[in-house]
Formats: structure tokens, C-alpha cells, sequence
């Protein structure tokens, strides 16, 4: 190839160099901002709830029973009121002070979850691929048997034989079945990098196992344990939330699935009482897309080839 | 310019043809103004180093340029038809039909999962549908039959055939339509010297069966000098250079042109090397053999890669040992069992009187320390996460030599010095930033740095444009004459073992068929396999012809004389015992 000719750009060249400047910095990529955005914008709906919104709120018969947000009116002609700026359920706690204090709590399970998950994952997949033979054999067919096992089945058992739990002891059931999968992805990949020129390299120079495995090889796993790392949290909070509209998990915590199982429980579906079951469920939303935006941000940042020009 | 071509319709026309890429830093322009015309029946080479626009300019005539490329000025006539006007369904229609691509490494293209008879189809119905079985079934044999492979190969699935048959196909799919010109990207580049003859010659035949123009993409004047008519020579994306092929390799005007000639070693011509003083080996502790092979031998599962081989290396003067052979004569087998990461079936491999498999930790330390290795594929060997001096700056550290990071930097640029880098320009580069040649010295200047006793060079040129093969051979034999390491060559290549070795030993299916001092072994063959080997070699000389065994040059005949011949050894050097079977 020769190097660039220096003739004045037209306008239009002007604009694609501007957009292939965005291809070049992957960092700059809208979706990841958008996603990173998305959640951020709940992370900072609790922090700023706290400052700002009286959380007492969330105590049963702190409000009137069954309020519409601002400027709509429940089967009973009450009005929404600013005091109760999106309304209030059925047992008179506010729906605002519930989502401050009930959404940072859903993706704190989510995260602690994949977090802890991943650790695991990543210590066994190191361990399977490197040292091989008996070791892997035993960590592949457990992590293979525990794949087919359905979470949600065992997480029920266990969670109403605990009764009530706090959201950390939550988070480490759950990563109980959120390892499986980065320990086969990471152990795959350690195989194939375990040939590759500057593995043997690294061996000719004399390095140790650990330095092989964490200086040489973890760096180039980076975008693989993010992408596995946002998948896990998706799942994680998918499985949270579902024991939680069965009425299991935590009883005395506010969080997303548990508001949406009491609004199911008392009838709100049939009462029309839409904003109780409806603001979590577009919150859970909001943070599934903003998951799914951040991995589909970090697949186009670690592999240039999804990346679009236009 | 071309008197003696005869003055009919050309095939295919490229007028003033620029092509660019825009990129971050600009309009990237890949080639420049060319001009070129291919007649009917003739074959074009186009040479130049990887970069030089070579496979560019070719994909322009399928309109299959990577994005965001584009042809930005010119005309392309394909027989009479403007390619560059054409729409994507009328495109369609005339790749293949009228234009075959034979990609690079075509073996990967075939789809695993179809036999090869109805992927010869899919090509005819691509363009004639409805075309009636028994059309299509004689159509395919006759395709199959064309370049040479029985019949019975159209019912085999890609992975029951060798990588010379899969090129094979790859060419009876391109030449089923009768296209009026083949594009093929370096077709023998994945395949060894007997298989790349064999299917040079069914691809030159078959061409000049069915008249079509031929433009062969490549960077081994070798192999142009022995399979086409005209050479188009190019370097960064200009024309520098056209002509038939005996213009150009007797008289090359350009520069260029006379590097790309000279740059190909020849056996028993001029050495690209100057040996003029030898070193003394560096001083050892140990009166054992630096590397000692007893019995050793490797099985994977049922078949035997390397039978039972025992040899000394006494690494007291400096040597270069070549080993030769094809790909699965157990040459890198034996390689990876010399660096211990390989552990031999039978036998022992001792390091100055130590077994490699039991080893304690100093020893084993001791041992990585004086035995490095230069690969074969440069672009593998630096972690893409680090800059590429992590890969020189870590060993040295690791094995003690280091005192200090001042020395460490000193000791750095000192080595790419040596090996003719700037130590400014590369060191703090990232592995993408830099060519293949760049970093295959780079790795030859970390052998330097850490100076150990042998180098195991596991085909370290291979993957390395042609042009800069030579220079780097004498980057590693410098290492033996300036620094005295000792020296195992692991090669396919026999010119250049001609010239650096010492001592030569010739593999095949995992035993030593012939050994010897290289004058001897490859200057006058004895072992008809080593003949079949020197046959196979594509000369850059018209008067050393590769047909002399005429179009139907069978080398499994020869293999067949080489298995029940035994070994010849030829004489011996001092310091190395070769233990005869």
C-alpha cells in the first residue's frame, strides 16, 4: 500500500473521514454509549432517589391505596397527586420510592451473580484447559451436567425451603448456575491460545504457568469476559426476577419482581391498575436493552469486522 | 512492446485502472494507472511482494474488492463486455461462467460438509438452471477427469482428500464453465514442492485445453519462470515492469525486478552469504554433547511421524545442521521434540547429559536458556496485547542476563542493530504495526540477545515474502558465524539449505533417507527421493526446465522407488554423529 495523497478533501470525503475516524476509536461506538447510558440512568435514579425522595415511602399504608401517576384517573375517579408522583399500590406504598429503592436492588443481584460466577469461570477454565487430562475431565463433565440442569427447577426447591433471604445469599444461588458456560468458553479458548506462537514463546523464555496464564493469555480474553460477563448479568437478573414473581426470593426488600408479584397477587391486572405492575416492567426493560446494547457495543469494539462504515 | 504476441481479441483489457481505499488517514491508493492486456491462451503472472496490489487488481475484474474499496478510474473489458457497468445479477452471471477466481488456500473453499459432485453442480446450476442430471453428471466427470483425479473422487468428501487433490478440485470448479479467463491466487501457496509441480502442471494444461487467458498471482519467480508466458511485475500498486517471461528474467530493466531474480537462491550458484571469519563456540561447562538423540522416536496414535533416530551434536564449533523434507516427513515433529514440548514415544533427547523429560527446575531453566527456537509463522509469535519489545525485554529478564532496564534497552538495540532493524522505529510498535519480515528479525534478534548454544529454526522463512528470504537467512547464519550458536535448520526448502548448512540430513515418512555435507546430499542426489525433491524445485531459469519429465510427470512412481531404497549417507562432519540404521 501507498501512503495517503495529500489532495483537499471535498466535502463529502470530509464526512466519511469523519465517520471512519468514529470507525477507527471502537470505543466511540454509539451503542455501547447508549447501553452504559441506559443503565447508568438507573444506577443514577437510586442515587439521587435517596437524596431526594422521602424513602419512607415504601412502608405498607404510608399513602393513599391505589393512586394513578400524575395526570390520570383509577377506576375510582381519584386523580394522580404530586406527593405520589407515579402513583401508589395497593397497600399504600409509593411506586417512586419502591423503583429507587427496587431497581438498584435487581441489577445489584445481577451483578454480584455474573461477578461471582465469572471468578469461578474463569478459575476453572483456566484450570481445565491448562493443566488438562484427569482435572479437565472432571471440571467438563460437571460443568457440562449442571448446563442441563434448568436453574429456575433447583432454585425454586432451594429458595422455598430457605424462606426468606437476604439479596446477597440470592446472588450466590444464582451463580451457582451462571459458571458453567465462561468456564467452557474460557477453556476452549485456552486450548487453542495454549498453541499459538506466543504462548511457546513465552515457554521458551522460561515464564511460569502463572505468568502464561495471566500475563500472556488473560489480557487477550478481555473482550470474550466482557461479553460473557454482560450475558451472565442478563441472565442473572432474568432468573432473580423470575423467582421473585413467584413470590420467592428476599420478602422484605423491595425489588422489581417482588412489586410485580404483589400487583399480580392483588388482582392488578383486572383493576386496571396499570402502573403497578407496568413502570417495573418497562424499568426491567430498560435494563435489559441497555444490557443487550452494551454487548453488542463491546462485540463491534473486539471485533473490527461487525463494525459499519456508513 | 509484446512483437510476438499474436494480434488477436484480447481477453481481457485493464485500462489506466486505479484502484482506493479510503481509510482513518486518507485515500489509500492500492494500485495506480495500470494498463494491461491478456490475450486468448496466454498465461500473465503478476509478482510483487504482499501489499503491492496484486490480488487487488485481480478481485477488480470479479468486482469483488473488499469494502470500502473501489475502482476510481479506467476501464475493465472482459471480451467485449465492460465489467465496471455491469449490475450485481449480471455480475453474478458472468463470474465463473465467464471469469474463474481459484482463491488463495482454495483447499479452505470447498464447503465440508457436500461432496464434491454436487458442489460441481451447484456451479452449472448457478448458471444454466435446469440443467438434466445425467447433463450434469457427465459434465462433472469430464471436469473431474480433466485435471487428472479419478472419478470416484466425486463421491469423497473435502476432508477424505490430500491438499494437493482439494487444489485440484478447486480447479475442476473453476474450469467447468469454460470461463474465458482464471484469475488463480496463488494456488500452490499451502502446498509442498512435489504437490505445488503436480498441480501447476494439471492447472497449465487444462488452460491451454480450453484456450482461456490465465493470470497467476504469486511471489516465486521460480515458479513463474516455469508456468507462464508473460510477467507483469508490481510494486506498490504500480506497473513497474512487463514482458514475456524471458525478457524479464534475462534482461529486467527495473531494480525491483533484478532484487525479485536475485533474491531466489539457487543450488550451486552464487552464496547470498559471506562467511568471512568464524567464531569460536561460546565457551561451555559441560564436557557433554550439547544435544544428543537416543532412539528417539514419535507416534501419534497408529501412525509413526519420526522412527527410532539416535545422533550427536557435539557443539564445540559452531554448525549448521539442515533438516529436510515434505510436510509429514516428521521434520517439525522432531523440532518440537528438541525443545522438550514434545515428549518423544521411545528413547531420550539429552541436553549436556540431562533428559529433557526429567528435568529439575534450574536444569530446566538452564536448558530454556541456552536452547531458542525461531518460528515459522512471525505473525503468531507476538502477543497482539504487548508491544513487541515485551517479547525480547521478558527472556532477558527471566534468564538473569539482565542489570537493569538501561542494559536491558542497550542490549535491545544492540540486537536490531544486528539484524538490521531500527531500533527506534519498531521496539515500541505494536505486532500489527509491522510486516512479517519486520518481526521474524525481531525474533531472530531475541535469539541474539539471549545468545544460547543452539537455535532450533523451524522453517523461519517460509512465511516471509521472497525478496526478503535472503536477508534473513543470513541474519540467523550470522548467528553461527558472528556469535557461534549452533544451528538446527528445519526446511522444505533445499537451495537454501544448500548454502547455510553443514550438514544436511534428507527426511522422509519419518527416516533419514539421505545425509550428508550439502555439496554431496543436494549438489548430486544419490537417494531417489532427494532427486524427486531437486526435480520438484521451480527454477528461475528457462533453460533448466521443470517439464523435463514431460506433462505426465508422476512423482508417485518415484515415491514408490524411494521406499524401498535405504538410506545413503554421503560422508561426514566433525561434530556430528549421525547414527546409521
Amino acid at each position: 500500500m501507498t501512503e495517503a495523497t495529500n489532495t483537499p478533501l471535498t466535502r463529502a470525503e470530509k464526512r466519511q473521514a469523519r465517520r471512519i475516524r468514529r470507525f477507527d476509536n471502537p470505543w466511540r461506538n454509539p451503542k455501547l454509549i447508549w447501553g452504559i447510558g441506559l443503565l447508568l440512568g438507573i444506577i443514577l435514579l437510586g442515587i439521587i432517589g435517596r437524596i431526594l425522595w422521602n424513602l419512607d415511602l415504601v412502608f405498607t399504608g404510608s399513602a393513599t391505596l391505589k393512586l394513578p401517576p400524575v395526570g390520570f384517573e383509577n377506576l375510582r375517579r381519584q386523580e394522580g397527586v404530586w406527593d405520589y408522583p407515579l402513583g401508589t399500590d395497593g397497600s399504600g406504598r409509593d411506586i417512586l420510592a419502591l423503583i429507587i429503592i427496587g431497581a438498584p436492588n435487581s441489577l445489584f443481584v445481577g451483578l454480584l451473580a455474573s461477578l461471582i460466577g465469572m471468578s469461578t469461570g474463569i478459575f476453572l477454565g483456566f484450570t481445565a484447559g491448562f493443566v488438562g487430562g484427569r482435572v479437565d475431565d472432571v471440571i467438563r463433565v460437571i460443568s457440562d451436567v449442571m448446563i442441563t440442569i434448568p436453574p429456575l427447577l433447583i432454585l425454586v426447591v432451594f429458595q422455598s425451603s430457605f424462606g426468606d433471604v437476604s439479596l446477597t445469599l440470592m446472588a450466590l444461588l444464582i451463580a451457582g448456575f451462571v459458571w458453567q458456560s465462561p468456564t467452557r468458553l474460557i477453556r476452549a479458548q485456552v486450548l487453542s491460545m495454549k498453541q499459538s506462537g506466543y504462548v511457546q514463546m513465552a515457554r521458551l523464555s522460561g515464564a511460569s504457568t502463572g505468568h502464561i496464564m495471566f500475563r500472556e493469555m488473560m489480557p487477550n480474553l478481555v473482550p470474550y469476559l466482557f461479553g460473557s460477563f454482560i450475558a451472565n448479568v442478563t441472565t442473572s437478573i432474568v432468573t432473580a426476577v423470575g423467582l421473585e414473581v413467584l413470590g420467592l426470593g428476599p420478602q422484605r426488600i423491595p425489588t422489581l419482581g417482588r412489586t410485580i408479584y404483589e400487583a399480580i397477587n392483588a388482582g392488578a391486572l383486572i383493576q386496571n391498575l396499570w402502573w403497578w405492575w407496568g413502570i417495573p416492567t418497562l424499568l426491567l426493560a430498560v435494563m435489559f436493552i441497555g444490557l443487550l446494547l452494551i454487548n453488542l457495543g463491546l462485540d463491534e469494539v473486539s471485533n473490527p469486522r461487525l463494525r459499519k462504515l456508513s | 512492446m509484446l512483437d510476438d504476441v499474436t494480434p488477436k481479441k484480447p481477453v481481457l483489457t485493464m485500462a489506466d485502472i486505479s484502484i482506493e481505499f479510503p481509510t482513518p488517514r486518507g485515500v489509500v491508493q492500492a494500485v495506480k494507472n495500470l494498463n494491461l492486456t491478456i490475450h486468448k491462451g496466454r498465461r500473465v503472472g503478476f509478482i510483487g511482494e504482499s501489499g503491492s496490489g496484486k490480488t487487488t487488481t485481480a478481485l477488480s475484474v470479479m468486482q469483488m474488492l473488499a469494502e470500502p474499496g473501489r475502482v476510481s478510474t479506467g476501464t475493465i473489458d472482459l471480451g467485449g463486455t465492460d465489467i465496471l457497468a455491469l449490475n450485481e445479477e449480471e455480475m453474478r452471471k458472468t463470474r465463473l461462467s465467464r471469469v474463474a477466481y481459484i482463491p488463495q488456500g482454495a483447499m479452505n473453499s470447498l464447503n465440508p460438509i457436500m461432496r464434491i459432485e454436487p458442489q460441481l453442480w451447484d456451479a452449472i446450476l448457478a448458471h444454466e438452471p435446469g440443467t438434466p442430471r445425467a447433463d450434469l453428471k457427465s459434465r462433472s466427470d469430464a471436469a473431474i477427469s480433466s485435471v487428472g483425479l479419478p472419478l470416484h473422487v466425486g463421491q469423497l468428501y473435502p476432508h477424505e482428500l490430500s491438499g494437493g487433490m482439494k487444489q485440484r478440485v478447486c480447479i475442476a470448479l473453476g474450469i467447468i464453465l469454460t470461463p474465458e479467463l482464471i484469475i488463480a491466487d496463488e494456488p500452490t501457496s499451502a502446498l509442498d514442492v512435489v504437490t505445488q509441480r503436480q498441480v501447476m502442471q494439471t492447472l497449465n494444461e487444462i488452460q491451454a485445453k480450453i484456450g482461456s487467458g490465465l493470470i497467476l498471482i504469486g511471489h516465486d519467480m521460480g515458479l513463474m519462470a516455469q508456468s507462464v508466458d508473460e510477467l507483469a511485475v508490481l510494486k506498490d500498486g504500480e506497473l513497474v515492469e512487463h514482458g514475456t517471461v524471458k525478457q524479464i528474467i534475462e534482461s529486467p530493466k527495473h531494480p525491483y525486478t533484478q532484487d525479485l531474480i536475485s533474491s531466489v537462491p539457487l543450488v550451486g550458484g552464487d552464496s547470498f552469504l559471506n562467511p568471512d571469519k568464524q567464531a569460536n563456540a561460546p565457551r561451555r561447562d559441560s564436557t557433554q554433547p550439547l544435544l544428543r538423540f537416543e532412539g528417539v522416536s514419535k507416534k501419534y496414535g497408529a501412525v509413526t511421524a519420526l522412527h527410532p533416530m539416535s545422533f550427536t551434536l557435539q557443539g564445540d564449533t559452531p554448525q549448521i545442521i539442515s533438516i529436510v523434507g515434505q510436510s509429514g516427513s516428521g521434520k517439525s515433529t522432531m523440532g518440537s521434540i528438541m525443545l522438550g514440548f514434545n515428549p518423544p514415544t521411545t528413547g531420550h533427547v539429552l541436553f549436556e547429559g540431562h533428559d529433557l523429560q526429567r528435568m529439575s527446575g534450574t536444569q530446566s531453566l538452564e536448558f530454556r536458556k541456552n536452547v531458542q527456537a525461531v518460528f515459522q509463522d512471525p505473525y503468531a509469535c507476538f502477543n497482539p496485547f504487548y508491544r513487541v519489545n515485551h517479547a525480547l525485554k521478558f527472556p532477558f529478564k527471566q534468564f538473569g542476563l539482565s542489570q537493569g532496564d538501561k542494559h536491558t534497552q542497550q542490549a535491545m538495540e544492540e540486537a536490531c542493530v544486528a539484524v538490521g532493524l531500527d531500533p527506534d522505529l519498531v521496539l515500541s510498535r505494536y505486532p500489527h504495526q509491522l510486516s512479517g519480515g519486520q518481526r521474524q528479525r525481531l525474533i531472530v534478534a531475541r535469539a541474539l540477545m539471549l545468545s544460547p548454544k543452539l537455535l532450533i529454526a523451524d522453517e523461519p522463512v517460509s512465511m516471509v515474502d521472497a525478496s526478503l528470504r535472503a536477508s534473513i537467512l543470513s541474519n540467523i547464519y550470522d548467528l553461527k558465524d558472528k556469535y557461534g550458536i549452533s544451528i538446527l535448520y528445519i526446511t522444505h526448502d533445499l537451495a537454501t539449505a544448500y548454502h547455510v548448512s553443514d550438514y544436511v540430513m534428507v527426511l522422509f515418512k519419518g527416516h533419514v533417507v539421505e545425509a550428508g555435507p550439502p555439496k554431496a546430499v543436494i549438489g548430486d542426489p544419490q537417494h531417489p527421493y532427494t532427486q524427486l525433491l531437486i526435480d520438484s524445485i521451480p527454477w528461475p531459469d528457462l533453460q533448466r526446465a521443470w517439464g523435463h519429465g514431460g506433462a505426465n510427470w508422476d512423482p508417485s512412481e518415484q515415491e514408490a522407488q524411494a521406499m524401498k531404497v535405504g538410506a545413503v549417507y554421503r560422508g561426514d562432519v566433525e561434530g556430528f554423529d549421525l547414527v546409521r540404521a
